[in-house]
């Protein structure tokens, strides 16, 4: 069966993004109680890990697979898991540097700092929003242009198929060895670049 | 194989279900995230549907699982009120016009005339209109624009193979877009949808209309029908046009695309603190403007619209189409009862089969037109003077025929507002129904769905799949032609999600057909 995989244009965010705060109206709950309770959980993940290795890039996989071959084996009890499609979102997020240095190149100009940041936040949200906005229409697309290799809509109560998120940053060294490893469970797909 | 006939036979069936739910999904979604006088209501977040298992705050709501595309959705009335029509039949186009209505700010009483402020300019889509109230102090111009146009439609095309009567190649051809296959691809493209009607900038207006109850310059209004008049090549420069990857059926595909002003969220940055009502001392008729530029207190001349109180005497629409010459619209044809009635025309201008709903931002009562037969179709006072594409206003005495309400395509008031603080000034808008032409071949051409997305463009780093060796295959998903979906939803209840293997007796959608009901003619769908 094959994989779509998807690389999202990066986002770059300059400080830690503010979780679960509302984009430009745009509306982030997810209506299920599971669902948003996992996705949180993965938020608050990722926001620690921004946290602790800031100046580092992110990325979220998120994948969505069919269980199969349910039976367990000698060795594992794991299920195999085949995933047909998988999301890969690339975060960038870059202290933001210091707006006040000592000197000011117009010492006659006296500046508000407070404007000035407020400012420098409102522009840094805008361009964020943007982004944002750029990569969530870059989904719609790519959502509307494959549609052959999902499989049939799940008659669940829940809104999702079984899918899973995960976080890595350029530093792990399992970055990469994670990426790979789901290509190879997902039978080579060819990765354009 | 004999089961293949069997669900071969029910796939016309199921495919025009499938078809018909999704307008009326698709008008829902758009009006849901438009139409702010219904949303308000279930907007408040008090209204909360938690689910008995969850123990979440308040804060989410949840909403119970509409059965069909699995898209649950609030409550909306307006979509409910117009998608009579193209359940009876999808393949006349559905265009949804999004309109905003301002307040105009830079409207100066002493150099305006009358006919000025109400000359409809036709070519940039934008209507100006006087709206004057009770109050005789408060004269301001109204203008509306249409800030998007979503386009729902059903190109049909030769079916190939109808009925799958034998033949291998036959029923291959109806797997390959097999009516599971239509409910997966038009359930994902009802959840694009549903994004997108959330990113273009029009949500944004939508928002903080619901979510302030303060009086605003700005409110938004909407437009259904099946044909209306095409933008102008300046207008539609002016806009951004977004097509959703069509979905193809056996005999054609289902075509969702949008044209949109991108130029709009500066609009919401009007001051939205409360105003209170002022005197405007210098206002036309006021000793102190121009004695000689008086409006008239009583009837306005005609070509001119009436939003007062006492009542008018003509819409404005009509009066306008009448005083435009020969792109006008034309009489309507005491034959409009006909789904496809046609106009004695000059032009080639067509009735559209349903009266163009529209839905006002306002719903202070108003008397009726006198000469019109309309009331009988519009119980809502309001629509009254709005006609529609509906055109037996237009001309007295003519009368609307049962088939016209039977489409139910009567303009229904929006309920009234005043518990959300928007001023009386708002009650008067009337969103006139756009004239009903007929757009030319051409001109339609250009609504045509293309697969290209002129959205703005990301790098987008693909892996594109080895063959499709197992995407083609049957999923095991029971068709239902029974009309009411939650039925086939309680049978497959038990069943798992992902079946092992794919197997055509069984199912994993929301559609379960029963073998029972696939003999029976009567659940069949007809045209």
């Amino acid at each position: 069966m094959n994989c779509e995989v998807c690389q999202l244009k990066e986002l770059v965010s300059l400080g830690p993004p503010e979780p679960r705060q509302e984009v430009e109206h745009i509306e982030v709950q997810c209506g299920d109680v599971e669902h948003e309770k996992k996705i949180n959980e993965k938020i608050d993940h990722f926001i620690d890990r921004v946290e602790k290795h800031p100046n580092k890039k992110n990325q979220i996989c998120l994948s969505f697979y069919e269980v199969k071959n349910k039976q367990a084996t000698w060795f594992t009890n794991k299920v195999e898991r085949h995933y047909w499609e998988q999301w890969y979102i690339n975060l960038n997020t870059v202290q933001h540097p210091k707006t006040h240095s000592g000197k000011s190149h117009h010492p006659k100009v006296v500046v508000d700092p407070g404007e000035t940041a407020s400012e420098e936040r409102n522009a840094r949200r805008t361009a964020l929003e943007s982004s944002l906005r750029e990569v969530l229409f870059q989904i719609i697309k790519f959502v509307n242009e494959k549609k052959d290799h999902v499989p049939p809509i799940p008659n669940l109560d829940g809104v999702s198929f079984p899918y899973e998120i995960t976080i890595s940053s350029s530093s792990d060294s399992a970055f990469g060895m994670d990426m790979l490893k789901r290509m190879l469970q997902t039978g080579h797909p060819t990765m354009l670049s | 194989m004999a089961s293949n006939h069997g669900n071969t036979n029910s796939e016309p069936a199921t495919n025009e279900q499938i078809i018909t739910e999704f307008f009326a999904k698709s008008l829902h979604i758009i009006l849901e995230s438009r139409c702010p006088y219904v949303s308000s209501r279930n907007y408040s977040g008090e209204q909360v549907l938690s689910s008995p298992s969850s123990s979440s705050s308040s804060s989410s709501i949840f909403w119970p699982r509409d059965k069909w595309f699995n898209l649950a959705l609030k409550d909306c009335s307006a979509a409910l009120e117009n998608i009579d029509f193209w359940r009876q039949s999808y393949l006349e186009p559905m265009v949804v016009d999004v309109v905003l209505v301002q307040r105009s700010s830079n409207w100066d009483p002493l150099n305006c005339s009358p006919k000025k402020a109400l000359v409809r300019n036709l070519s940039s889509k934008e209507r100006y209109y006087w709206n004057s109230e009770n109050d005789e102090y408060r004269n301001e111009v109204m203008s509306e624009k249409i800030i998007e146009r979503w386009v729902v439609e059903y190109e049909s095309k030769k079916c190939s193979n109808i009925g799958g009567g034998g033949g291998g190649s036959g029923s291959k051809r109806w797997s390959s877009t097999s009516s599971h296959t239509l409910y997966k691809k038009s359930t994902l493209l009802l959840r694009s949808l549903y994004v997108t009607v959330r990113l273009l900038p029009a949500y944004k207006l939508f928002r903080d209309l619901i979510s302030s109850a303060q009086i605003g310059m700005y409110n938004l209004g909407h437009r259904v029908s099946s044909f209306v008049e095409p933008f102008t090549h300046t207008e539609e420069a002016e806009m951004q046009r977004f097509v959703f990857t069509p979905v193809d059926t056996a005999c054609g595909r289902l075509c969702l695309s949008v044209l949109y002003r991108s130029s709009i969220s500066d609009v919401s940055s009007e001051p939205s603190t409360p105003m209170s009502p002022q005197f405007i001392p210098d206002y036309v008729g006021s000793p102190m403007a121009d004695p000689l530029k008086t409006f008239p207190s009583g009837p306005l001349p005609q070509g001119s619209p009436s939003f007062s109180h006492l009542g008018r005497r003509h819409s404005w629409s009509y009066d306008l189409y009448k005083a435009s010459p020969p792109s006008g619209i034309p009489s309507p044809s005491p034959s409009y009862s006909e789904s496809h009635a046609t106009f004695a025309k000059p032009h080639s201008y067509r009735l559209p089969p349903t009266g163009v709903t529209c839905h006002l931002p306002d719903e202070t009562p108003q008397e009726h037109v006198k000469n019109t037969n309309y009331d009988e179709y519009s119980p809502s006072p309001n629509f009254s003077m709005s006609p529609s594409p509906s055109p037996p206003t237009y001309t007295p005495g003519i009368h609307i025929s049962n088939a016209l309400k039977r489409s139910e395509s009567a303009p229904v008031s929006i309920p009234a507002i005043r518990a959300s603080g928007i001023p009386p000034l708002f009650y008067n808008q009337m969103l006139p129904p756009s004239p009903p032409l007929r757009p030319s071949k051409s001109s339609l051409a250009k609504m045509d769905c293309r697969s290209t997305l002129l959205q703005a463009g990301s790098t987008v780093d693909k892996i594109f799949p080895f063959g499709k060796d197992e995407a083609g295959r049957l999923t095991g998903v029971k068709i239902s032609s029974n009309s009411s979906p939650q039925k086939s939803i309680s049978r497959s209840s038990s069943r798992l999600s992902f079946p092992d293997d794919y197997d055509e007796s069984e199912f994993s959608g929301p559609f379960v057909v029963d073998e029972d009901d696939m003999t029976d003619p009567g659940s069949r769908m007809t045209i």
